[in-house]
């Protein structure tokens, strides 16, 4: 692992702890191991004594076949809590061949510069004349003065030197680890970039049984129904599916379908604009990145790579636009600037429905607010990314900014400070209680139960003993379920690859991760001490958070999807009926029914320190229950 | 405006590669036994900005300067195409890697020799590989097409550059 301290602009090549890389596999779980014990409670956010964890998998740089990615965490600007975020990427497997598994980068630099990292030297490089550049700029700007071509480039936006808390890291130009405000805390360091390059290679200690396993995963890959919709239009062809099973977040979660829904689908994306495939990263056999070109129109000649589902219903549906180019138009915008797409078009979207319910004046606000005015939608996203007019209110985030305005907090879309994602949980309850219960905030990629969009009870019965639990309205067995992909995606997450492939294909099982694991390091692993690592990932981050006061209270979702009917669609009628989730899901974990992780359930999954930790700042009561935080 | 000649080679539709660089992970395990960007006799040029990627890799020159200028003869014309590089006789000296028009023949990140396309003794493990069916080896077939008029020549001389990527040579049937 790479440590660099910015203060004093040196660095040191420090081994990684064999028993930790062997307790959290990598990626995600090794860094928030690192986060949990070097940055203790109290820490601000974007104070030099932050701490930013990058971190590769063991799979990574090996032709695995699903997608490499990398994490990125820190204390987070936006939810002062756990800030993680995930993208893939060519960084990915650059780092891995460098020779680094991790890089922590510390203090702040006394100038803006840019690292570029290389297997034997880390250089620390003037930036102050790419202060300012969008991300496209300022990755031209450094892949021609670094003049190598397999240099891979991360640079932060002018959203993340204005301090908005919700800024992004954006790698190779179009690729962002855009939750939480990661790139804020870069940018915070003085960093507008990072570049690596390595020359090393990885091997297994096991090849033969390596290139079994490889041709296995690479055939169930090829031989998945999903291969083919998933390689012409990635996540984007979510939408669409979103508008039939009624799930949509339209004009801001008021309607859970959009009649003009085809109109800004991946499915016409395809059709009409893209122009290639493209991999985000080394060794993806299944390459779901398109290139988009729009052909005709007042916007012709735009051009980028995506979008993702994300992005593209969060700057269609939810804030009302139908126009497919017009909505390309402004999530280029959004990754030029560098911003979490969600969280932007949450703080949009919840300012449009106030306007609606008057709560807030077109005067207040500068501009005349309508559902589904690009104008005024591309306008708000600079506005916000320079911190300029209501841009400076909405640049803290959905909860900060309807606590300023002192309005619509009951329309505030957030869970622990992070703004919801593009689906209603009111259609998709599983997904619903992982949103509540995930360790960042409102987000489906800590739990991603997929399964229960099936609708297949037999299903649900099999895996969970509990046929609701594989139907997307079902209430009874939604506890087992998210747990158990919640462990399955910090497996994920920790061997970095992608979930498109590995989890939502169901690629990567337990199994199969434990038979790649053992063939690469040559340390004998069985599919339950994966999964138990992935458990102990999960209750290392809820320990982190309880360490920071967050119990049951705050595993919640916003009174819209709790008391409010869904109006239409074919969940019409329902709410989400978190509280019989949560009773569910805190039993299954072996969780006090506070949300707190026991200290013989933290003992017995080798968290024994966790356990002091939390006995000594006093989290435990005399009866070993959690106390309210 | 005649090609160069070439002997057999491996060659790309650009237009299916994503740029996922399997090609060259298979290459670098099969000629050196681990997974390595750099190890690859591929590599794999991207312009993200474009979406615009391109594996470039020995072209098989017929003759070909790298063989011919080689001063202690460890360069060889392989019998399956491409090029063999016998490792005892080479001294590292680059003139290879410096004199080859297309960039193909790198060096290893050790200096120690070049990494040349050898064609995998006839059955290329980037080709087998290569999860977008991008890559092909050149010569599969050619093909005569009618081209009476001259629209229909300019859209065989065109479709002649996509259809190379395929490994099938297209020409007019005239021979212009």
């Amino acid at each position: 692992m790479l440590r660099v301290d910015l203060t004093h602009m040196t660095y040191r090549v420090e081994e990684l702890e064999r028993d930790v890389a062997l307790k959290y596999l990598g990626g995600r779980g090794l860094n928030v191991y690192r986060l949990y014990w070097e940055v203790p409670p109290g820490t601000n956010p974007l104070g030099p004594e932050n701490k930013l964890m990058i971190a590769t998998g063991p799979l990574v740089g090996f032709p695995h076949g699903l997608g490499s990615r990398i994490n990125v965490t820190a204390r987070s600007p936006l939810t002062g809590l756990l800030g993680d975020s995930n993208a893939g990427t060519h960084f990915s497997e650059e780092m891995k061949y460098a020779g680094y598994d991790q890089i922590v980068l510390e203090g702040r630099a006394p100038r803006p510069v840019y690292l570029y990292i290389t297997d034997s030297w880390v250089e620390f490089r003037d930036a102050s004349s790419l202060w300012g550049l969008t991300v496209r700029q300022a990755f031209n700007a450094i892949k021609k003065e670094v003049g190598d071509p397999r240099a891979q480039v991360a640079v932060v936006g002018p959203a993340a030197e204005n301090l908005v808390r919700f800024a992004g890291i954006i790698f190779n130009a179009y690729r962002a680890a855009g939750r939480t405000g990661m790139g804020t805390v870069l940018a915070s360091k003085n960093v507008k970039g990072i570049v690596v390059r390595g020359d090393g290679y990885v091997e297994a200690e096991q090849p033969e049984r390596l290139l079994r396993a490889l041709e296995q995963l690479i055939y169930s890959l090829y031989s998945n129904p999903q291969y083919w919709p998933r390689r012409v239009m990635g996540t984007s062809r979510i939408l669409l599916a979103g508008h039939r099973l009624g799930f949509l977040p339209a004009r801001h979660f008021q309607e859970p379908t959009a009649d003009y829904a085809f109109r800004v689908s991946g499915e016409l994306l395809a059709i009409k604009y893209n122009v290639k495939v493209r991999a985000c990263s080394a060794g993806c056999a299944l390459p779901c990145a398109r290139f988009f070109v729009v052909k005709s129109g007042p916007l012709a000649g735009l051009m980028g790579e995506g979008p993702e589902y994300e992005p593209l219903a969060g700057f269609s549906v939810r804030v009302g636009i139908s126009d497919l180019d017009r909505a390309l138009k402004i999530v280029m915008k959004v990754t030029d600037m560098g911003m979490d797409a969600i969280t932007t078009s949450e703080v949009i979207s919840w300012l449009m429905e106030l306007r609606q319910r008057e709560l807030i004046s077109d005067e207040e606000i500068g501009m005349k607010l309508e559902w589904g005015e690009a104008d005024a939608v591309e306008r708000l996203v600079e506005m916000i990314a320079y911190r300029r007019g209501i841009g400076k209110v909405l640049a803290d985030g959905v909860k900060r900014a309807s606590e300023i305005l002192g309005r619509g907090q009951d329309l505030a879309f957030h869970v622990k400070g992070l703004e919801m994602i593009q689906a209603d949980p009111r259609a998709l309850k599983g997904y619903g209680l992982g949103f509540a219960v995930a360790s960042r905030g409102a987000d489906h990629l800590r739990s991603e139960p997929f399964i229960e969009v099936e609708d297949d009870p037999e299903l649900g019965m099999r895996l969970f003993g509990e046929p609701e639990a594989a139907m997307r309205l079902g209430v009874k067995g939604k506890g087992k379920l998210v747990a158990f992909f919640e462990d399955l995606n910090a497996v994920v997450d920790s061997f970095e690859v992608c979930k498109n492939t590995a989890e939502n294909m169901l690629v990567l099982t337990f199994e199969s991760a434990a038979e790649m694991y053992s063939a690469i390091t040559g340390v004998e692993a069985s599919p339950a001490q994966i999964r138990e690592a992935g458990e102990r990932i999960v209750n290392l981050e809820r320990a982190y958070l309880v360490r920071e006061g967050i119990r049951r209270k705050d595993d919640r979702l916003p009174n819209r999807f709790l008391k409010e009917p869904l109006p239409s669609g074919p969940a019409k009628g329902h709410v989400h009926e978190l509280d019989v989730m949560l009773d569910e899901y805190y039993s299954v974990r072996g969780w006090t029914s506070d949300g707190v992780p026991t200290p013989e359930k933290l003992i017995s999954l080798g968290l024994v320190e966790v356990a002091e930790d939390l006995m000594a700042r006093r989290v435990y009561n005399d009866e070993g229950q959690g106390r309210s935080g | 405006m005649a090609e160069p000649a070439r002997g057999l080679h491996v060659v790309v539709d650009p237009s299916k590669c994503a740029g996922c660089n399997i090609c060259e992970l298979w290459c670098s395990f099969e000629h050196e036994g681990v997974f390595s960007r750099s190890m690859s006799r591929i590599q794999v040029i991207t312009y993200e900005l474009v979406g615009l990627d391109y594996p470039v890799v020995c072209q098989n020159c017929e003759p070909a300067p790298c063989v011919e200028l080689c001063p202690t003869g460890a360069l060889s014309k392989g019998r399956a195409g491409g090029i063999e590089l016998d490792k005892s006789k080479c001294i590292g000296c680059r003139v290879c890697s410096e004199i080859c028009p297309y960039g193909a023949a790198m060096m290893d990140p050790k200096g120690r020799y070049p990494l040349i396309c050898d064609m995998c003794g006839g059955n290329p493990a980037c080709v087998a590989a290569c999860p977008t069916n991008a890559l092909s080896i050149s010569g599969y077939a050619m093909v005569e097409l009618p081209a009476r008029s001259t629209a229909e020549r300019f859209a065989v001389t065109e479709l002649s550059k996509l259809a190379k990527g395929w490994g099938i040579e297209v020409r007019d049937d005239e021979g212009a």
